[in-house]
């Protein structure tokens, strides 16, 4: 009975070797079939990668040498065109393609630059990019306006104007900056309408925008009385930047503004465009106003004061903000000639702070 | 015309050199500010076209170590991105003989280069 039984456990134990040795092979064997697999999808991959580099490298290089082409290169660049488009099915060669077009689309300029905007149309990837116009996503909407806006699609600016005052603050930045760029100054039409605020940063990037194209004398007074105070601010920097004297009166007015920072705007504007009135307006609003306005109206005193407000000055000097008296200080000595004779006269019988400030100011000026 | 091209993106060194070959120049692409100044000795390029925003050692400096190296000779074209009037002058403090900013036209860039070809003056 024992012998039975041994041999029974030894063939069971042997079935179960057998069982794992087969299990071990089977593993080895389907590893290698994924690794193989793996492999020959990388190599595939890899020679379609090359194959659309080719596609892309042929396109570029046509674009470079687009004035300097014959009938034998029309021929290869309308054969490179048609292998192309039919791949533009394909999601990943269109993004593949779009990237390379827009990278060289912003590498170069003149002839060259209007090539790869042929091809671009030619390969019809505007109508993809038309078509993430209407993606839910914000992210996919704002690439698609980057896209047509580097490619110099100024075919489809109706297209992208509706997206100035879109609800997502990407998308419209997108737009804004579109319309600039396609038609400069008149591109900021969009102001008439735009009711969601216009960030800081926004500001600074159409400035920025607006600083490589010729200075333009289009109205933006109509600006000033936008009932978005993010509109007249980027207004009155417009003016500032753009040396527009004409324009005092409107700025002026800005100070009635209900918003404090739509005033400190105007206060700022009023230090590059002033006239002999500029100080009466500052004095007449000056006590309306908030410490942080009230230091800036302060310091533009030092550009626009007179004689005739020293009377004022002298009052600013008693304010408890040093920042204040500093601003009033150097606002006297500029005022007029008498200036600094009259604080040193104030300072010999007056609080410390004074003359302390005196003796910053000979500092400044020594310097 | 021997023409040492430092430049870090890839589809900017594929147009260069598509252009500069085309114009019949000698070109040797490098693709950072270290390789560029590695590369002058063996190369003795009579033309160093860069960029300056690149790794290891940027543009400016390339343009330094060439006007060390050549005191005489071999010009350096700046092609850069960056257009800052602070950033064009010290590139000329530093001895660049040219400056052009992105985008560039490829058609500009050849006339810019033959300035510097003496061999096509002559």
């Amino acid at each position: 009975m024992k012998g039975r039984s041994l041999i029974h456990l030894l063939s069971i134990s042997w079935q179960i070797q057998n069982i794992a040795v087969a299990a071990v092979v089977i593993l080895m064997i389907c590893l290698l079939t994924f690794m193989l697999a793996y492999m020959l999808s990388q190599s595939l991959q890899e020679k379609k990668k090359q194959k659309w580099r080719m596609i892309s490298d042929m396109l570029i290089n046509k674009a470079i040498f687009f004035e300097e082409r014959d009938e034998i290169e029309d021929q290869i660049l309308a054969s490179v065109l048609e292998a192309a488009k039919k791949l533009t099915g394909n999601k990943q060669f269109r993004k593949f393609i779009t990237g390379e077009l827009i990278s060289a689309k912003k590498n170069i300029s003149g002839t060259s630059s209007d090539s790869l905007k042929q091809f671009y149309l030619q390969l019809g990837l505007e109508q993809y990019a038309l078509k993430n116009l209407e993606s839910r996503q914000w992210y996919v909407k704002a690439q698609a306006i980057q896209e047509l806006t580097i490619m110099d699609t100024d075919e489809f600016i109706d297209q992208l104007q509706a997206f100035t005052d879109d609800k997502n603050e990407y998308v419209r930045m997108e737009a804004q900056a579109a319309m600039v760029q396609f038609k400069g100054f008149e591109g900021l039409d969009f102001l008439d309408v735009i009711t969601y605020p216009l960030s800081n940063w926004q500001q600074i990037k159409l400035l920025q925008l607006l600083s490589a194209r010729p200075p333009s004398n289009i109205g933006i007074d109509k600006w000033f009385n936008s009932e978005n105070p993010t509109v007249v601010i980027f207004a009155l920097k417009l003016a500032r930047n753009y040396h527009r004297f004409e324009l005092h009166d409107a700025i002026a007015s800005c100070l009635d503004h209900e918003d404090p920072d739509v005033r400190l705007e105007a206060i700022r504007c009023l230090n590059e465009i002033y006239t002999d009135e500029t100080s009466d307006h500052l004095i007449g609003h000056f006590l309306r106003e908030g410490l942080r306005n009230q230091v800036a109206m302060a310091k533009v005193m030092q550009t626009v004061g007179t004689k005739r407000d020293e009377l004022f000055l002298f009052d600013l000097l008693t304010y408890d903000s040093d920042e204040l008296k500093l601003h009033a200080a150097r606002a006297l000595v500029n005022a007029s000639e008498d200036g600094w004779t009259s604080l040193e006269r104030l300072s010999n019988r007056s609080e410390d702070a004074i003359a302390r400030i005196l003796m910053h100011i000979k500092a400044e000026k020594a310097a | 015309m021997k023409i040492l091209v430092a430049e870090d993106d890839q589809l900017m060194m594929k147009m260069l050199e598509f252009r500069l070959r085309k114009d019949g120049h000698d070109v040797i692409i490098t693709h950072d500010g270290r390789e560029a100044v590695a590369k002058l000795d063996e190369f003795q390029p009579d033309l160093v076209i860069t960029d300056i925003m690149m790794p290891y050692l940027s543009g400016l400096e390339v343009v330094s170590a060439v006007k060390k190296k050549y005191p005489a000779g071999t010009p350096v074209i700046i092609l850069s991105g960056m257009g800052q009037e602070n950033v064009v002058l010290e590139a000329f403090q530093l001895g660049a003989d040219d400056y052009m900013t992105k985008p560039f036209s490829p058609n500009e860039l050849s006339v810019r280069v033959r300035r510097f070809d003496v061999s096509a003056v002559k």
